[in-house]
């Protein structure tokens, strides 16, 4: 089996990689591409423990956190076509309506 | 059954009348006058019943409950404490204002609808001043205290409409709550001294108290007495309370919160006791008071102004009587201190009687004349017979005429003041004031009855009588004159049932004496006539001045010093005058700094707080620049932050 600090290794590096690219990436499609990953660097983290626990809650959180993060992807797609339709961009750094 | 069980229901029968027609008295046919006699009446039959048990078997009754429970040490109670002085008070409270509801049914018909409030705030005050009468410990009896000063305030107010009885309810109020005042403070003093309020636990702890907190104690507490039975300085709002009906004047007014003063003094009578100081300064109020509003009664200008000014004037005396009682008590007098006590409520039950007799005859006076001025009656005698005949006999039970009530009483205060004046020499000058002011009485009181109801009829008089008023008032007038009238002859004799009057009511050491013993003693002292003759000698100056004109009133006062004199008086010694300077000057000054201190400090720093926020904030939402990816950075700055602290600190580990 594997030990569960390669699986944690794996996941933190997913996850730095998916907060780099919320924080970098310019374009917004690649912001949710990024927001995914450190999704489901969070759901490895819930397998393994569950694995390495001998506790199948885990698991199941897991499979609640991918449902709702494809609901959400949608929403967020959804946001993205109608500013694409509007404002005809999708650059976050054109987007910048909600402050003072 | 004992009826003392019971007596609980003598204040709450009366409040029930109050709630009765308070709801639903609008809709009744005489708004509620059935209702309130019922109430009253019912409460009458009780407290008279429970007195007569009281006085009879001399029995203390005592009832109570905590109230409000401070801590486990400390407790203030509600309670029932009837003793011979509350039975007393029980007498002249429930049977004076029985009879002022009847009188008033026929009085105020004419309100009409608001008759409905009259009745109201009438069956309201009966209930809390019996409650008053009933309580057991200061803290209760402040309570109704305050209650009977808020009936007070609204029955003087009860012709809002017009500008004077408004000013007049005000002042009422306002002034008395400067002795209110000083009754608390008292209670505070009392509270934190003694941890307790009950009467009995304060009397009995007296002994091991601090002497000068317990002189403290009795000088505010007589503070309260102050306001309340109008002493002086205090003693300005009566008159100016006459704006009210006449009925009110003579419950309220004359026979019964007024003596609420009076009362307080003989419950916290053991603590003035324990200073000299104290009890001298309580005897100088007393008889400066009689002296000064005696004088001011001498040409006030209407027939309710004497009345008032007289009531000023015999309250004065009641507490000039407990002054020198408890005078005489921290001398080691004790025997002559039990009868100045027993003098002082003597008078004061005496003085209920005629007093509320002299204020519904003038009631019925006004009535028929529709003028308050008595300049403008005169010759009333022929038609108002019951009238003058019962007024008489109440005029001539003040001016202290034997065997009249009023005689018994006076001359008895006056000879414990002539006592006290062998261990202070003060009260020997008190003495002489007193005996002027029994003088000036009999001159002020026949002074108004010649001038109602001799000689030829005035303007006023003749306009009434012109206009075919033959008759007098109705039967529910006459009964309670024709009754309060046979008081005020006979009240006095309760000197010689049983024990007597000074036997039934005194403290601590009764002085009984047979009835042989007791006019023996009274009619061969010199004292008595000192008295008499002061009496008759007023008497006879008002006949001289007012009936047979030999000395003419107008020109005494023509010019010169009486002019002067005369003129002061009727400015009521400058004393409306100097409230409105201290009001003003004095006090709306006071009141303009803090208002300034409000305006400018505390608002100063309440909206300084709030423009700092402003600013803050309009700097501060800068941050907030719309771009999503600083925000995400800057969140996982900070969580990584935390963690790390976490770590360092070593939660995590």
């Amino acid at each position: 089996m594997i030990p569960l600090e390669f699986v944690l290794i794996v996941s933190s590096a997913l996850f730095a990689i998916g907060a780099a690219g919320v924080i970098l990436k310019k374009n917004a499609i690649q912001v949710l591409m990024a927001i995914e990953l450190m999704l489901n660097a969070a759901n490895i983290n819930l397998v393994a423990f569950s694995t390495y626990f001998g506790d199948a809650k885990g698991q199941g959180f897991a499979l609640i956190s991918i449902g709702i993060a494809a609901a959400e992807v949608t929403i967020g797609l959804a946001i993205l076509l109608n500013l694409n339709k509007l404002r005809k961009t999708v650059d976050v750094d054109d987007i910048n309506l909600l402050r003072w | 059954m004992d009826i003392l069980e019971y007596a609980w229901l003598i204040p709450v029968l009366p409040l029930l009348a109050f709630v009765i027609v308070g709801f639903l008295g609008s809709k009744m046919k005489d708004k509620g006058g059935i209702v309130s006699i019922l109430g009253v009446g019912a409460g009458m039959v009780i407290a008279l019943w429970s007195a007569y048990e009281l006085l009879t078997t001399g029995r203390i009754y005592r009832d109570s409950f905590e109230w409000v429970i401070l801590s486990s040490d400390y407790s203030l109670e509600m309670g029932i404490f009837l003793d011979s002085v509350a039975a007393m008070m029980l007498i002249v409270v429930s049977f004076i204002s029985f009879l002022v509801v009847i009188y008033s049914t026929a009085y105020m018909h004419d309100e009409g609808p608001r008759r409905h409030r009259y009745f109201t705030e009438i069956c309201l005050f009966v209930g809390v001043m019996l409650g008053l009468v009933l309580a057991n410990n200061f803290f209760q009896m402040f309570v109704f205290w305050e209650l009977v000063g808020l009936c007070s305030y609204l029955l003087i107010g009860f012709w809002f409409e017009r500008p004077s009885a408004a000013r007049a309810a005000k002042k009422a109020f306002l002034v008395t709550r400067v002795g209110d005042v000083m009754f608390m403070i008292g209670l505070f003093i009392l509270f934190t001294e003694l941890h307790t309020l009950n009467y009995e636990s304060v009397w009995a702890a007296l002994d091991t108290a601090d002497p000068a907190m317990m002189a403290f104690a009795a000088f505010f507490l007589f503070g309260g007495a102050i306001g309340k039975s109008a002493q002086f300085p205090l003693h300005d709002w009566l008159p100016d309370a006459m704006e009210g009906p006449t009925t009110v004047s003579a419950l309220i007014h004359a026979a019964t919160m007024v003596n609420a003063g009076v009362y307080l003094v003989a419950r916290a009578f053991p603590i003035i006791a324990t200073s000299a100081e104290v009890s001298l300064f309580v005897g100088a109020i007393g008889g400066i008071t009689a002296f000064l509003a005696a004088t001011m009664a001498l040409c006030a200008p209407k027939i309710k102004g004497v009345l008032a000014y007289s009531t000023v004037s015999q309250l004065g005396y009641m507490i000039l009587g407990l002054g020198a009682g408890a005078f005489l008590w921290n001398k080691g007098y004790h025997v002559e201190a039990s009868i100045a006590f027993g003098a002082g409520l003597f008078h004061l039950m005496n003085h209920a009687f005629f007093k509320g007799q002299l204020f519904l005859g003038a009631g019925s006076v006004i009535h028929y004349v529709d003028t308050e001025e008595l300049s403008r009656m005169g010759g009333l005698g022929k038609y108002m017979k019951v009238t003058s005949i019962t007024m008489l006999i109440s005029c001539l039970s003040i001016a202290g005429i034997p065997p009249l009530s009023g005689f018994w009483s006076k001359d008895e205060v006056l000879s414990v003041t002539f006592d006290a004046g062998d261990a202070g020499l003060t009260f020997m000058v008190l003495w002489v004031l007193g005996v002027l002011t029994a003088f000036m009485t009999a001159f002020y009181m026949f002074r108004m009855w010649f001038m109602v109801f001799k000689g030829q009829p005035r303007e006023g008089s003749k306009q009434a009588i012109e206009h075919g008023h033959h008759h007098e008032a109705p039967i529910a007038m006459l009964a309670p004159l024709v009754i309060l009238a046979a008081l005020a002859f006979g009240s006095g004799f309760s000197l010689f049932i049983g024990d007597g009057f000074f036997g039934a009511i005194y403290y601590e050491h009764a002085h009984v004496l047979s009835i042989g013993e007791r006019l023996e003693e009274v009619f061969t002292s010199p004292l008595t006539y000192v008295s008499i003759v002061a009496a008759v000698g007023g008497i006879m100056l008002a006949y001289y001045s007012f009936y047979k004109p030999k000395i003419s009133a107008e020109k005494v006062v023509a010019k010169g010093f009486p002019k002067a004199m005369h003129q002061l008086l009727l400015d009521r010694y400058k004393f409306p005058v100097a409230y409105d300077k201290i009001g003003y000057a004095g006090l709306y000054g006071f009141s303009l700094l803090l208002d300034k201190f409000d305006r400018y400090i505390i608002d100063g720093i309440v909206n300084g707080i709030s423009a700092f926020l402003i600013r803050a904030g309009g700097t501060v939402r800068k941050l907030q620049n719309g771009f999503v990816q600083s925000y995400a950075t800057l969140l996982l700055f900070g969580v990584s932050v935390v963690l790390i602290l976490l770590y360092v600190v070593g939660a995590l580990r």
